[in-house]
Order: structure tokens, then C-alpha cells, then sequence
């Protein structure tokens, strides 16, 4: 009965701040919940572990949640992931509706955390276990297909690919650690470097500062123009909210809540994925989607179970097999090996407490994320309106504390965050995808390690084929993922040509 | 037969090079795919570098410089300053506190359209207050090293 000596007020006090926090964050267009957990990564390292989470979890949640305000009163999606609530949220708001459509968003939203919640509970340690018997051999090989995943599912696979081994490339900077059965040499820099660049660079800095200091450089770029062009609109004139809308509502709550759940398995797939993918299933296979696009409230249930069910599903592979589902648990994962905490397959059956802790804080943020927003919504709608030329500023300064205190005060990773805001950047012109460079920075390490340790013991490549049938597996699935990639672009370029040539 | 075909995969890793082993092959993998990259698409890579440079010179398309560059700009001598004041306020947090209020006000500034007493006068406030709070309460509520 340890855990119960966990939940304290001050356990369940963090999680309202975090979903309070994170719903502001996703409700101010531009800003996200990963930029929400990135900078409030900081307060955490004052807590321990548990409260850690706490709030880590709600700012999840929240974040995710939150987007749907813009998404609704402004047509602006508040993170990626609510783009298909503006769809039908939007004309709703136009009628007067606009209460109505975010109160609908709000019981989907619950339902599909809650869904993906117990999918988490009950699969990621089936998944662990089953993990528990990999060698070097099919760790490597898992790594990989995350990577041949995430790349086939980007606009541009090559692009996609390009950018995974680039992050890959980047986390190698630095010396092969003595800790991981390596010589304790550096690679890949300038003798001049190595006083900084000994360890590389440090994972958190790297990600404050590709979501976080990267956002302010495309907004300023733009110089703010398109903010709030027209007023957020009154919340209601029309038709008021009721559950009646839900009647008929539950195949396409469990099918995009189970939509998004998947989606948020597959490593680094972001949000838009798992909402687009739901909202045009329900278009498919609904009995009525005539009035879909047009102020529907059932496009709405299923973009919003959907982007919220994706919190579940992407803990699922971050917990089980140390593979961050998203950018979000990209930064989680950094906070947690901050904490002393080494995700993986052994993660839960080493910390049950604490994994238990987690699914509270997951279930209780879902909660507390309805509560506060059905009963607040109109106060939170007021929240689109804060300038940037009040946040961003304050954003910038929660970058630095929270990469200079990530080390105990080491200025270099402040300088780390400048370089890979400006890299993000610079990135983001050219066309890198930063999804697959974030995940392959931050399993580059382990993929090495497995890597060279299963050559050390076996001396011959073919043991990556040969090792045993789950190995065979992987590589077969590999296969279907990229094969899948190309027949999708084929099919693509075939319609385009179709639609040009008529 | 098969075992010859086998040997033909086999390897050894000399320990004192191990360090290059890996990094050799990404870094081969990821010059195999620039190239690829340039090759299928290089009619499209030098228009786009052109038309980068365009842009940034201010020739083409929208591009608010003085935003971006200022940000930069602010961002750099932000980071610079508050490493050599910490020298002079070791582990007090102050010299975060002292350029926060600074880099927060200036950047403020720089990101507004317009200048009214009202919206000054918040501005002002908004880089007095957040910094003194944010220091206040991680650096002497919850002790966190801050530069």
C-alpha cells in the first residue's frame, strides 16, 4: 500500500495545475503541449518523481485538450491535432453554436483519453513482457522499424529518412561511453569541441529548443500577422449544448477513440494523422455525413476522442519499449531519465508503483480536464486573446531555465537551446521533417549500442536475419511499411494525374 | 557454399576503434541519401536556395526582418550577458533576474505594433513582474541553480 502514501494534495494539486496550464497552452494558436511540458519541464525538477509525473501528465492532457478552443472560436487549430475540429467546430461557432460544439469536443475529448487510458493499462505491460526477451539483435531492429515507420508516414519518405538518420547522426556526437561497453573515445567533432561536446548534446536543450525557441522564430518571421484576424466570436445565440447529441454517437466514439489510440502507438506519427484519419473513417462510414464539413457535432466527436485518445497510445511504446509515440513523450522521456528513470521493458515491472501512479494521474487529469473546462470554457475562450508580445518573450526565459538547470548550470546548454532553435528553424525551411529527426536523436545512442554489441558477439551481419523469428518479423514488417509508403505515393501521384489530365 | 557466401558478411570490431564503427556507416548512409535526395530532386533544390536568398535579402515574398533578426539578435546577446554576469553573481539566480527583466522588456517591444501608454505601461509591468516572479519562485522556493 506504498502508493497510496503517493497521493497526496499536493499529487493531485499538480495535476490540476498541469491540465490547467496545459489547456491554456493548447488553447493559444501556435503554442502546443509539447511546448506546454517543455517549458514547465523546469518546476519539475523540484519534485520528485511522482509529482513529477503529475504534472507532467495533466500538461499532456491539457495541452492536447485546449487546442480545440481556437480550433472552434477562431479557426486556427491550437495544436496540430485539433485541425479536423475546425471543420465542423467553426461553422458551429458561426451560428452562434460555439458553446455548444466546444462542450461536445470536451465529452469526446474524456472519452477517448479514458479509452486510450485502459488500453494503456492493459497492453503496455503485455507489451513489455513480451519485450523482455529481446536481445541486442531485436532492439536494434525494433529501433529501426520505428524509424522506417515514422519516415514512410512523412509527406517526403526520403526526406523522412533522411531527417531520422540525420538525428541518428546527431546523438552520436560526443564519446562512446565507457558505461555502455564502449571505449571512451569522441567521434564526429574538432578536438576544440570536446570541452563542451564531451557528453553531446544533451537531449533537453535539443528539444526545448526545436519546439520551443523554433516557434518563436517562425512567428517572428511572419512578424505576427495573422493573429486573430477577426474577433473570437460569441459563444451562444444557437442551439444550446445537451448529451442528446451524443444518441447514435458510440461506434464513433470507440472507432475514432481506437483509431487515435493506434495512431499514438505508431512512433513519432503526430496528432493531425490519428484526427484527419478518424474524421474521414466517420465521413466513410457513417450513416449520415451529408452535413459533415458543415457544422456537424458528430466530426467533432471524432477529431476530438481521437486527438485525445492519443495520450494513452503514445505512452504505450514510450513505457514498454522506450520509444516515444510522439513529440510530447519525446520530451517525457527526457524528463523521466532526469528523474533517474530508465524507460524500456523493464520499466513497469521494476516501478509498479510508480506506473500505477502514472495511469492515476492519467485517468484523474482526464478528469480534472473536463471539469475545468465545462464549467470554465467561457473564461478559457478568453485566453486566445493574450498578445505574443507578452508570452513569447516569457516563453524564451522558461527555455533557458529549464535547459541551464537540466545539468545542475551548464551554460553551454543554453547555447545548446540557441543552436538547435535556429537548426529547427533552418530545418523547417528546407524541408527536414522534425519528427523522425527528434526520435532518431534520441534512440541514435541506444541504436549504436545494440548495434555494435550484437556484431561484438555474433562477428557476422547476418545475424540481423537470422537471430530468431521475432527478428524475421521485424524485418518483414519493415518491409510492409515502406511497401506500404510507396503504393500510397504511387496512388497519390496516379490521382493527381487523374484530376489534372480531366 | 552457403557458409562461404556467410563468411562474406563476417566481421570483427577493433575495440579501439569502435568508437568509428557505427558513426562510419550512418555517416555513409546519410551521404548515399543527400545524394539521392539532390539527384531526384535538384531541379527544384537551386531554385529554392535562390529564392531563400531572396527572401532573406528582402527582395521577394514577406519576411519581417527586423522581427526575426531582432529576435535572434536578442536572444544571442541574452544568453552572452547573462553568462558573464553570472560570473559576477555566482549561484544568486540574480543575473538570470537582471537580463530576464532586460531581454523580456526589449523583446517586448520589438513585437509591438503600436505604442500606447496602455499597452507600455503593460509591457513594462509584464518584464517586471514575470521574471521576479518565475526567479522567486524556482530559484528561492524550489532551488533550482539558474544562471
Amino acid at each position: 500500500m506504498d502508493i497510496l502514501s503517493h497521493l497526496t494534495p499536493l499529487f493531485f494539486g499538480l495535476i490540476a495545475a498541469g491540465t490547467l496550464i496545459g489547456i491554456i497552452f493548447g488553447a493559444i494558436p501556435g503554442m502546443t503541449a509539447t511546448m506546454a511540458v517543455a517549458v514547465c519541464l523546469p518546476l519539475t525538477y523540484a519534485f520528485g518523481l511522482e509529482n513529477g509525473i503529475a504534472l507532467l501528465l495533466g500538461l499532456y492532457v491539457g495541452g492536447i485538450s485546449g487546442g480545440m478552443v481556437p480550433a472552434v472560436l477562431l479557426n486556427i487549430p491550437g495544436t496540430p491535432s485539433s485541425i479536423t475540429t475546425t471543420f465542423d467546430g467553426y461553422p458551429m461557432a458561426q451560428r452562434g453554436e460555439g458553446e455548444r460544439a466546444l462542450k461536445t469536443g470536451i465529452v469526446a475529448s474524456i472519452f477517448g483519453g479514458l479509452f486510450s487510458a485502459a488500453v494503456l493499462f492493459f497492453f503496455a505491460p503485455v507489451l513489455s513482457d513480451f519485450a523482455i526477451q529481446f536481445s541486442n539483435v531485436e532492439k536494434f531492429l525494433i529501433i529501426l522499424l520505428a524509424l522506417t515507420v515514422i519516415a514512410s508516414l512523412c509527406s517526403n519518405m526520403l526526406m523522412g529518412i533522411f531527417s531520422g538518420v540525420l538525428g541518428v547522426w546527431l546523438s552520436l556526437i560526443g564519446t562512446y561511453s565507457i558505461m555502455d561497453g564502449g571505449n571512451g573515445e569522441t567521434r564526429l567533432m574538432f578536438d576544440w569541441m570536446e570541452y563542451h561536446l564531451i557528453d553531446g548534446f544533451s537531449l533537453l536543450p535539443v528539444l526545448i529548443g526545436i519546439f520551443g525557441l523554433t516557434t518563436v522564430l517562425l512567428d517572428a518571421e511572419n512578424g505576427f500577422k495573422d493573429e486573430a484576424a477577426q474577433g473570437p466570436i460569441s459563444l451562444k445565440n444557437g442551439k444550446r449544448f445537451s448529451f442528446g447529441v451524443f444518441k447514435g454517437q458510440l461506434t464513433n466514439l470507440v472507432r475514432s477513440s481506437g483509431i487515435g489510440t493506434f495512431v499514438g502507438m505508431l512512433p513519432g506519427v503526430g496528432g493531425s494523422a490519428a484526427s484527419v484519419l478518424a474524421y474521414s473513417q466517420e465521413k466513410n462510414f457513417s450513416r449520415d455525413s451529408s452535413q459533415m464539413g458543415k457544422g456537424a457535432p458528430q466530426g467533432i466527436v471524432s477529431s476530438e476522442s481521437s486527438n485525445n485518445a492519443l495520450t494513452g497510445g503514445a505512452l504505450v511504446p514510450l513505457l514498454s519499449l522506450g520509444i516515444p509515440g510522439d513529440s510530447t513523450t519525446a520530451i517525457l522521456i527526457g524528463a523521466f531519465t532526469l528523474q533517474g528513470i530508465q524507460v524500456g521493458p523493464l520499466f513497469i515491472g521494476n516501478n509498479l508503483d510508480t506506473w500505477y501512479l502514472m495511469i492515476i494521474a492519467l485517468v484523474v487529469a482526464n478528469f480534472l480536464m473536463f471539469g475545468i473546462m465545462y464549467f470554465a470554457i467561457r473564461r478559457i475562450a478568453k485566453v486566445v486573446e493574450v498578445p505574443k508580445y507578452i508570452l513569447y518573450p516569457l516563453i524564451i526565459m522558461m527555455c533557458v531555465v529549464g535547459a541551464y538547470a537540466i545539468n545542475y548550470g551548464i551554460m553551454f546548454d543554453v547555447w545548446t537551446l540557441l543552436i538547435f532553435g535556429l537548426f529547427g528553424w533552418v530545418a523547417h525551411k528546407i524541408g527536414l521533417e522534425v519528427v523522425p529527426l527528434i526520435i532518431g536523436f534520441i534512440l541514435g545512442k541506444s541504436a549504436e549500442v545494440y548495434f555494435v554489441k550484437s556484431l561484438e558477439s555474433y562477428g557476422n551481419f547476418s545475424i540481423f536475419f537470422t537471430k530468431s523469428p521475432i527478428a524475421m518479423v521485424l524485418w518483414a514488417l519493415i518491409a510492409v511499411s515502406l511497401a506500404f509508403a510507396i503504393y500510397l505515393r504511387l496512388r497519390n501521384r496516379r490521382e493527381t494525374r487523374t484530376t489534372t489530365v480531366s | 557454399m552457403e557458409s562461404h557466401w556467410l563468411s562474406l558478411l563476417d566481421v570483427s570490431i577493433d575495440f579501439d576503434q569502435s568508437h568509428l564503427f557505427f558513426p562510419r556507416i550512418v555517416t555513409w548512409v546519410l551521404v548515399i541519401l543527400l545524394g539521392l535526395i539532390l539527384v531526384t530532386r535538384y531541379r527544384r533544390v537551386m531554385p529554392g536556395i535562390q529564392r531563400a536568398g531572396r527572401v532573406l535579402a528582402g527582395r521577394e515574398g514577406h519576411f519581417d526582418h527586423k522581427r526575426f533578426f531582432g529576435t535572434l539578435i536578442l536572444t544571442t546577446l541574452y544568453f552572452y550577458l547573462m553568462g558573464v554576469l553570472s560570473d559576477v553573481f555566482p549561484n544568486t539566480g540574480y543575473s538570470f533576474l537582471i537580463m530576464s527583466v532586460v531581454f523580456v522588456l526589449s523583446l517586448s517591444l520589438l513585437y509591438l505594433d503600436r505604442f500606447t501608454p496602455r499597452l507600455l505601461t503593460i509591457v513594462i509591468l509584464n518584464a517586471l513582474i514575470a521574471p521576479t516572479l518565475a526567479w522567486y519562485v524556482l530559484s528561492q522556493l524550489f532551488r533550482i541553480t539558474l544562471p
